[in-house]
C-alpha cells in the first residue's frame, strides 16, 4: 500500500516534472524585425524568412516594423518599440548603417539579443565582426567582397578582347556600401590594361533610372561588351536600352545582384549571364534562429557570412542553374 | 528715352523666355562638350525619356495656374501603373494600357470634390490623398514589382510610328490639346479667371468648384496616361514608381514661368522647364561626369533661370 502510494506520488512529481519542463521548453518569444522598408520585396523575402522560422520553431510570434527607407524615422522606430517593452529580441535591417549604431545599444543596453542583417552595424562595412559591444551576432554578405568576385567575373569573360568596354551601373554613390562596390570594382578591373570603364551611370535601384541612363550612355559608347551591377534591377532597364540600341543582348556580359527572381530567369534564358547571390530568405531565417538561441542560452555565432552558407554559390551563372533546375530565386525583385 | 525702353524690352524678354535662353546656352556648351549631344536620336532619346514628366507638367500647369496644387499625381502615377500592368497580365494587354488614363481620371476627380467638399487647400488635401493612392498601390501589389514581358504591352513605350517615339507624338498631342484648351476656350479662360481672382471669378458667374474639378481631374488623368507609358517601357509595374514625380512636375511648372500663385503662365513653359531638367541630366550621362556634381550643377542652373527672370521683374 506504502509503495503503491510512494510510487503514485512518484508518478505525479513526474508528471509534474515533465510538464514543468515542457512549461519551459513551449515558453512564448516576441522578436521584431526593423525592416528597412515593409513595402520593398527584399525586406519581405527577409520576414518570409523569419517568418517561416517562427512557424518551425512554434513558440515564436514576430512583427515586422516598416522603416519607409528613413534613417531617422527607424532610429526613433527601435526607440518606441524598446519602450513598448513588448519583445524578447531583435532583428534589425539598418537604413543608416552608423547612425543607427546609437539605437542598437539601447536594445543591447536592455539586455535583448539584436541581429543584423544584410549590413554589419559600424562605421566599417569590410568586416562582419560586431562593431557595437553586445551586438548579438551579423548575418550579411560584404559588399566588396562579392562586388570583387563579380569584378573578376568580369575580367575572365573580356580575357580574349582588348579593349573590352565596361559599363558600370551603380545604385546610388553617396551610399557608402555602393561607393564600397563601385571602387571594388574599379580596383580589380582597372588592373587590367585591356579593361576600359568606359562609363558609369547611376541606377538609382530603378529600372526606369537605369534605363536612362543606360540610354544616354550608349550615345556616347557604341561599343559596349558588358554591363556591370550591383543590382538586377538596373540590369532590367539596361537591357531595354540595348535592345533599343540594336544591340544584341545575349552577344553581351551582364552582371547584376541580387539573385532575384527575374534575374534567374533571364540567365537560364541565356539574355544574362551572372548574378551576385542574397538569399533573402535564408537571411531571416538564419537571424531568427540566432536571436532564440540566445534566448534559450545557446551559443551563437558572432557573424554569418552568407556568401559562404548559402544555397547556391555566391556567384550565379548559367552552368549553376543548369546543375540546380528546380532552384527560384528568394525574391521577387 | 529710346535707350530706356529698349533696355526694359530687353529685360521683359530675358524675364519672358528665361527658361528658353537657358535651354539654348545648355545646348551650346553640351555641343561644344560632346559629339554625341546634338543628333537626332540623342535628341529624340530625350524627349522620349521624359514624355511621363513633360505629361504630368502639361496637366499639372492647368492646376497651378488654376490657383492649386497636386502633390498626388505621383501616387496616382503608382497606382495607375500597378494597375495597369496587373489587367496586362491578367486579362489583355491593351486594355492594360487604355484603362490607366481612366483610372488617372478616377482619383483626379476625387481629388477635386474632396477639395471643393471639404473646402481645405489643395496642398493638404493631395497630401492625404497620395498616402491613400500610395497606399492602395502597395495592397494591390503586395510591395512587389509585376513584371510583363509580353510583347503587345511595350509598342506604348517603345515603339516609333514614322520613327518618331509614339510616346513623343502622344506628348506632343497632350500638350497641343491642352494649349488649345486654355487659349481658345471658355474653360481655359475660366481657368485663368479662378487662379487669378477666385471672388471675381464667383461673382462673374463661374462655377469655381467644377473648374477647379476639372483641373485635378485632368491632373489625374495625365498621371494615368504617364504611368501607362511608362510602365509599357520597362515592362513592369512598380509600387514605387512616381515618388518625387509629383515635385518634378511642379518644379518643372514653376521653373518655366507659370505663376506659383495662379492666374499665370502657359503649357509650353513647363514643357521647357522639364526638357531643361533632362538636359542637364543627360548631359552629365553622356559626358560621364561624376555624380556628385550632378545636384550642385542642377541647383546652380535653376537658380540661373529663376534669377534672370527675377531681374527682369525687378527692372
Amino acid at each position: 500500500m506504502i509503495s503503491k502510494f510512494k510510487m503514485t506520488v512518484f508518478a505525479a512529481g513526474l508528471a509534474a516534472a515533465g510538464l514543468y519542463a515542457g512549461a519551459s521548453q513551449a515558453e512564448d518569444y516576441n522578436i521584431a524585425f526593423f525592416a528597412a522598408s515593409s513595402q520593398n520585396g527584399f525586406n519581405q523575402a527577409i520576414y518570409e524568412g523569419i517568418e517561416e522560422k517562427a512557424k518551425e520553431l512554434g513558440n515564436v510570434t514576430t512583427e515586422i516594423y516598416d522603416g519607409q527607407f528613413n534613417a531617422a524615422h527607424q532610429y526613433s522606430q527601435i526607440e518606441d518599440v524598446l519602450a513598448s517593452g513588448k519583445f524578447d529580441g531583435y532583428v534589425v535591417m539598418a537604413n543608416d548603417t552608423v547612425g543607427i549604431a546609437g539605437a542598437v545599444e539601447q536594445l543591447v543596453a536592455a539586455g535583448k539579443p539584436v541581429v543584423s542583417t544584410l549590413f554589419p552595424i559600424g562605421p566599417d562595412l569590410t568586416t562582419l565582426d560586431p562593431q557595437v559591444e553586445g551586438l548579438t551576432s551579423t548575418v550579411a554578405s560584404p559588399p566588396a567582397d562579392g562586388a570583387k568576385a563579380q569584378a573578376q567575373a568580369v575580367v575572365d569573360h573580356c580575357k580574349d578582347r582588348d579593349p573590352c568596354n565596361v559599363v558600370i551601373i551603380i545604385g546610388q554613390l553617396i551610399f557608402p556600401f555602393d561607393n564600397l562596390r563601385y571602387e571594388a570594382f574599379r580596383e580589380v578591373l582597372d588592373a587590367h590594361d585591356n579593361i576600359k570603364v568606359v562609363a558609369t551611370g547611376e541606377g538609382s535601384y530603378s529600372p526606369d533610372v537605369s534605363l536612362t541612363a543606360m540610354t544616354d550612355i550608349l550615345q556616347s559608347n557604341s561599343d559596349v561588351h558588358v554591363v556591370l551591377s550591383n543590382a538586377d534591377q538596373h540590369l532590367v532597364g539596361a537591357e531595354i536600352a540595348l535592345e533599343a540600341a540594336g544591340y544584341t543582348v545575349p552577344d553581351l556580359y551582364l552582371s547584376g545582384g541580387g539573385a532575384a527572381n527575374i534575374a534567374i530567369t533571364a540567365i537560364r534564358e541565356g539574355r544574362w549571364d551572372a548574378t551576385l547571390a542574397y538569399f533573402p530568405k535564408t537571411m531571416g531565417s538564419m537571424a531568427l534562429d540566432i536571436v532564440v538561441k540566445k534566448l534559450k542560452g545557446e551559443d551563437v555565432p558572432s557573424s554569418v557570412n552568407m556568401d559562404e552558407v548559402g544555397p547556391m554559390p555566391f556567384i550565379i551563372t548559367k552552368k549553376e542553374l543548369d546543375a540546380s533546375p528546380d532552384f527560384v530565386g528568394e525574391w521577387e525583385q | 528715352m529710346t535707350s530706356v525702353l529698349s533696355s526694359a524690352r530687353i529685360a521683359r524678354f530675358f524675364q519672358t523666355y528665361a527658361v528658353l535662353i537657358m535651354i539654348a546656352l545648355l545646348i551650346v556648351a553640351l555641343s561644344l562638350m560632346s559629339d554625341s549631344f546634338l543628333t537626332f536620336r540623342n535628341l529624340q532619346n530625350i524627349l522620349n525619356q521624359n514624355a511621363p514628366l513633360a505629361i504630368m507638367a502639361s496637366a499639372m500647369t492647368l492646376v497651378i495656374i488654376g490657383g492649386g496644387f497636386d502633390l498626388s499625381v505621383g501616387s496616382i502615377f503608382a497606382v495607375a501603373g500597378v494597375s495597369a500592368a496587373w489587367i496586362a497580365l491578367n486579362v489583355d494587354p491593351f486594355l492594360g494600357l487604355a484603362i490607366a488614363p481612366f483610372i488617372g481620371l478616377a482619383l483626379g476627380t476625387m481629388n477635386g470634390i474632396v477639395i471643393t467638399t471639404l473646402n481645405i487647400h489643395s496642398f493638404l488635401a493631395t497630401i492625404a490623398t497620395s498616402m491613400v493612392f500610395k497606399g492602395v498601390a502597395i495592397l494591390i501589389t503586395d510591395g512587389r514589382l509585376i513584371p510583363v514581358r509580353i510583347a503587345e504591352f511595350t509598342w506604348l513605350g517603345r515603339d516609333k510610328i514614322g520613327g518618331i517615339f509614339i510616346a513623343v507624338i502622344v506628348m506632343i498631342a497632350f500638350a497641343v490639346i491642352l494649349t488649345f484648351a486654355l487659349n481658345r476656350t471658355s474653360f481655359g479662360r475660366k481657368v485663368y479667371s479662378v487662379g487669378g481672382n477666385e471672388e471675381a471669378a464667383i461673382l462673374s458667374g463661374v462655377r469655381t468648384d467644377r473648374i477647379k474639378i476639372a483641373t485635378f481631374a485632368i491632373a489625374g488623368m495625365a498621371a494615368g496616361l504617364a504611368a501607362a507609358i511608362s510602365v509599357s517601357r520597362i515592362s513592369m509595374g512598380q509600387p514605387g514608381a512616381g515618388i518625387g514625380m509629383e515635385l518634378q512636375a511642379i518644379a518643372a511648372v514653376i521653373l518655366g514661368g507659370t505663376s506659383i500663385y495662379g492666374g499665370a503662365g502657359a503649357v509650353w513653359r513647363s514643357i521647357a522647364g522639364v526638357l531643361l531638367l533632362a538636359l542637364i541630366n543627360n548631359g552629365f550621362n553622356i559626358l560621364n561626369a561624376d555624380p556628385f556634381y550632378r545636384d550642385l550643377t542642377t541647383g546652380l542652373i535653376i537658380l540661373a533661370a529663376v534669377g534672370i527672370s527675377a531681374s527682369g521683374q525687378r527692372r
